[in-house]
């Protein structure tokens, strides 16, 4: 009887074995936690990498490594003003790993600010956010504001001079929001300058608040997708579905597989910088807000209510409206349709604009914001 | 499989970082230590000081460097040089307070042994790393530092502390003549000729160079020979004076001592060489008179001259030295008195006002920064990058303290026309000056030092004979630009070393006790009376009772003195009898000059008594100091005048 034990433990915790038959198969989708997020069966189309490219997947492994790499961070790190940068030379020295840790965190970080907008570009392109699918747009139109929320709240916590000014910058276009603005600031901060109450604010969010409603909405949009009935695909691919498993699980591991390899090998060929400690009273000259937010940076340079309010938010609401008033069902699930040609250009315009901003307040902005070539 | 690869990866660098390596590799020099025995050095190494906000984790690469055995160990693993750690031991100063780089980095690079970017505080080069010193260090001639010293003291004898604020220097130091007067002293052409260039007629100046416009040199010309609280001066019969006894009297006073003339003689006071075009005849009849009337705090003595004596001394300066400096020429048209004011303006707006006293005009703030956080100056990016020179903190300062037009066009700070040394000495000095001070419990400093007033008869004749100017007493003093005090004779237990006899004779005529000697005491002219006041004062008051001990007279004690004199060779140096050495001072006759106590003393530490003496330490148990003084002492005086009597 005893020796029943091991096989009855193993038998309790997966309940079906290795699936080999079809019927197993489909079992096993519904046997776990983890696989149950899955259909039994997919749509064959929806599987081809260069349909999705895989971005929305690869978007929710790196927040999983950002996880896995910020708890560990979270045990050296100390978020205090006093402690901060001390803390960032113990990890970067002294911790085993630490290097490599911080490394992964950061370009993780990078990586999915990123990915997340170009799984944006994806949905759009691939008309995808149409009805039935525009509350789930929306979801992912606050996926994309918490994932750079969160991205902006890690990059105070080093507290070098490139954290302490980036942020400077960013809070400051905050405060150019009509009437809410300099109290949203102020809330941010947690006073008027950044200091201790501002740093510890932001580690609260950044390692709490932010990542709980991140995993939240992130829970949504995919019971949202499983709702609307899966991916989206054109109306002839609709009905051709495969088994779950094996063909969606494997590829999900082997996506898992390619992100933790570029993970990695960032981490180990590239050090996250990490400036001198921050200095209320020497200011960078030019001194830049984080790089998916010099855009922002450069259009405020043309206007501040411009930069700092009217085309962030107007882009935030127009991206919100889309699906409710684009809901012509033409188009869908394939990769610039004609049917869609003008939505396709108009957003394509406005995409490449905001990358260009961004490319031009990275790299041909010096100082004094006056205009250098980076070369 | 890549995945595998990336892990294997991770894991093999960070087995293979730099601190472990090194560690295996010290394991297999030295297997009994690594062990982790007394001693052993086992992962990372970490030296936490709170007090200083310092993590240095640079004994984990660096295991040997409290183990003296390990002087030829290869690098990083070598004993550190000298008995430094003895004094400093590095579980309660770490590494970096000295040596300065990056603590917490566990990298070769990361520690900054070479400049990295985003770390302020690279590692010091051995000049350098003397200010760092300073940094606890804030007495003035920290031991064992040769440029710190240097710099603070030129700091102090260039007057920084006028226009600057200047942490450890006080702006009661300042010294400089006041400016009533001038137009009575000097004539229109010195003065222009001064203010272009003070080095021109002074080359051992230490008023600076303030790169004066032609317009301006005119206006404070102007300006300085209004009658601000003018005195009268006194007026002799030249007609009778005799340059010749005055030459003579100059020589026998030993004023040389303290001026120099012709490249010899002594910095106190300003060289003389040329003096005759500068000043006025009368003026310096009336200086040598009275010079405390003219300049309260001057340096000089007022020696006891007769007129008739002061009138021939200022004839022979006015004719012997009465040429001025080649190039120096100016001219002597008196200055338009309409350039007055706005020699007033200049006046201020240069901060001659900082230095000098002027009748009537206000004392006014400082013109120049604060110097008290200096070396932890952030500079703009590229300064120096015209003059090719990497923009460094030391090497701005350096450059701004040899030249401050080089820094910018418009300064306002005078050019001191430091050589390479002094520059650098003061570019040291400046960087210890940090805008975190050590905590209290770390920094040692000067005591604060309590002003000697003498009072009474005794002190109204050291006053009148500026004994301070020279000797130190209880500290106070003047120092030189050197550090030290004119003469190596501290007062401060004389009565204890020197007989009263002697005391007296020698205020009244100073001699030179060593032959060798170059400086002497000047002869002030003192009256029998009042040598006599001093010496008494002297012999009551400045003594040491530690000192105070007799000395065994008796024939045996006297031989066997005797026998040790020519053991150890004494006459090497000393004259004793009729021949010996002339290093030491003479010998004979000592009875009367030296107290007995002293005698022994200094036989048994001359270093203590007097620092890089040539006084040999022999070692000397006390009886046998007590009978080598004895001997010593009972040498008779030489019937025939000696040298220097």
């Amino acid at each position: 009887m005893t020796g029943d034990i091991p096989r009855r433990l193993w038998r309790s915790v997966f309940r079906v074995g290795w699936p080999r038959t079809r019927e197993a198969r489909l079992r096993a989708m519904l046997s776990s936690l983890v696989l149950h997020v899955h259909p039994t069966r997919v749509r064959a189309h929806v599987l081809r990498p260069s349909y999705t490219l895989g971005l929305g997947l690869v978007s929710f492994y790196l927040f999983v490594v950002l996880t896995v790499t910020g708890l560990a961070l979270m045990l050296y790190y100390v978020p205090h003003p006093d402690k901060a940068y001390r803390s960032m030379k113990d990890i970067e020295y002294a911790v085993t790993f630490g290097m490599f840790l911080r490394n992964a965190h950061r370009w993780a970080a990078h990586g999915m600010v990123a990915v997340v907008f170009l799984h944006m570009c994806r949905v759009f392109f691939t008309g995808a956010y149409k009805p039935p699918r525009e509350l789930n747009w929306a979801v992912g139109v606050l996926l994309l504001l918490l994932t750079l929320a969160l991205s902006f709240t890690g990059y105070l916590l080093p507290w070098d001079q490139l954290a302490y000014w980036a942020i400077t910058v960013g809070t400051a276009i905050v405060a150019y929001f009509p009437g809410l603005g300099p109290q949203v600031r102020y809330l941010l901060l947690g006073g008027y300058e950044i200091g201790a109450a501002a740093l510890l604010r932001f580690y609260v969010l950044h390692c709490l608040v932010l990542p709980l409603a991140m995993a939240l909405l992130v829970a949504l949009h995919f019971w949202r997708v499983r709702k609307d009935g899966g991916l989206s695909a054109p109306p002839e691919r609709l009905h051709r579905r495969v088994l779950a498993w094996p063909h969606l699980v494997f590829r999900e591991l082997l996506v898992l597989v390619l992100v933790l390899v570029a993970v990695h090998a960032a981490a180990l060929l590239f050090n996250a910088p990490l400036e001198e400690i921050a200095d209320a009273t020497r200011t960078p000259n030019p001194a830049k807000a984080p790089w998916y937010f010099l855009g922002l940076q450069e259009l405020v340079h043309y206007g501040a209510i411009l930069g700092g309010v009217v085309v962030p938010t107007g882009l935030v609401l127009a991206l919100l409206a889309l699906p409710y008033v684009d809901t012509h069902p033409r188009g869908v699930g394939v990769w610039f349709a004609r049917e869609r040609r003008t939505a396709n250009a108009v957003f394509a315009v406005v995409a490449l604009a905001v990358v260009a901003v961004t490319v031009v307040g990275t790299f041909f902005r010096g100082p004094n914001w006056a205009w250098v070539w980076p070369w | 499989m890549a995945l595998a690869v990336t892990i294997v990866w991770a894991v093999v660098t960070e087995g293979r970082a730099e601190w472990r390596l090194l560690q295996h590799r010290y394991a297999s020099l030295e297997p009994r230590e690594a062990a982790g025995e007394e001693g052993g050095a086992a992962g990372l190494q970490q030296i936490w000081l709170p007090d200083l906000d310092r993590v240095d984790r640079c004994t984990s690469c660096h295991l040997g460097i409290s183990t003296p055995e390990h002087q030829d160990a290869p690098q990083p693993f070598r004993a550190h040089p000298g008995r430094w750690l003895e004094i400093h031991r590095p579980d309660r100063y770490g590494c970096t307070s000295c040596h300065g780089g990056q603590g917490e980095a566990t990298t070769y690079r990361g520690a900054a042994h070479r400049p990295i970017p985003y770390w302020p505080e690279p590692m010091a080069s051995r000049e350098l790393m003397e200010a760092r010193c300073g940094t606890c260090h804030r007495e003035r001639r920290p031991k064992g530092t040769d440029w710190l010293a240097r710099g603070r003291a030129l700091m102090a004898d260039r007057n920084c502390v006028a226009c600057h604020e200047v942490p450890g220097h006080d702006v009661a130091e300042v010294r400089a003549p006041r400016l009533d007067g001038l137009a009575l002293k000097v004539p229109p052409s010195w003065l222009r000729g001064w203010l272009k260039k003070p080095k021109s007629y002074l080359p051992k100046s230490r008023m600076g160079d303030f790169r004066l416009s032609e317009r301006d040199v005119e206006a404070l010309t102007a300006f300085l020979l209004q009658p601000h609280g003018q005195l009268p001066l006194d007026r002799a019969d030249w007609s009778k004076a005799d340059p010749e006894k005055g030459g003579e009297l100059f020589r026998a006073s030993r004023c040389v001592t303290c001026h120099e003339v012709n490249g010899r003689g002594g910095t106190l006071g300003p060289a003389l060489t040329h003096v005759g075009a500068k000043a006025s005849r009368d003026w310096l009849y009336s200086w040598i008179r009275d010079p405390h009337r003219f300049q309260p705090k001057t340096l000089m003595p007022r020696f006891r001259f007769t007129d008739e004596q002061a009138r021939d001394l200022a004839a022979y300066l006015s004719s012997e030295f009465g040429d001025p400096p080649r190039d120096f020429v100016g001219s002597d048209a008196p200055p338009s008195a309409s350039l007055a004011k706005e020699g007033r303006g200049i006046y201020e707006k240069r901060g001659c006002y900082s230095c000098h006293e002027l009748e009537g005009f206000p004392s006014l703030a400082r013109i120049g920064p604060k110097l008290g956080a200096i070396g932890d100056r952030v500079l703009e990016p590229a300064p120096l990058a015209a003059r090719g020179i990497e923009t460094t903190l030391p090497n701005w300062l350096f450059t701004k303290v040899s030249g401050p037009e080089r820094v910018l066009e418009s300064a306002r700070m005078p050019t001191f026309g430091f050589g390479e040394d002094e520059a650098a000495a003061v570019t040291v000095a400046l960087l210890s000056l940090r805008a975190r001070e050590a905590p209290p419990g770390r920094t040692t400093r000067d005591p604060a030092p309590v002003p000697y007033e003498p009072q009474g008869e005794f002190g109204a004749l050291v006053r009148r004979y500026r004994c301070l100017s020279c000797h130190t007493i209880r500290g106070s003093g003047h120092v030189t630009a050197t550090g030290a005090p004119l003469s190596t004779v501290a007062l401060d237990r004389i009565g204890s070393q020197l007989t009263r006899a002697h005391l007296e004779h020698f205020i009244a005529r100073p001699y030179g006790v060593r032959v060798g000697l170059q400086e002497r005491m000047p002869h002030l002219n003192v009256l029998p009376e009042e040598a006599r006041t001093l010496a008494q004062y002297l012999s009551t008051v400045m003594v040491d009772d530690a000192l105070e001990k007799a000395v065994p007279t008796d024939p045996a004690t006297v031989a066997r003195g005797k026998e040790l004199f020519e053991r150890h060779g004494c006459i090497a140096c000393h004259i004793a009898g009729e021949k010996g050495g002339y290093v030491g001072p003479e010998l004979n006759g000592s009875g009367a000059r030296l107290e007995p106590g002293w005698a022994v003393a200094w036989l048994l530490e001359p270093e203590r008594w007097k620092p890089g003496t040539l006084e040999p330490d022999r070692g000397l148990t006390r009886p046998e100091a007590e009978a080598l003084a004895a001997y010593v002492l009972s040498l008779p005086a030489r019937k025939a005048k000696g040298p220097g009597r």
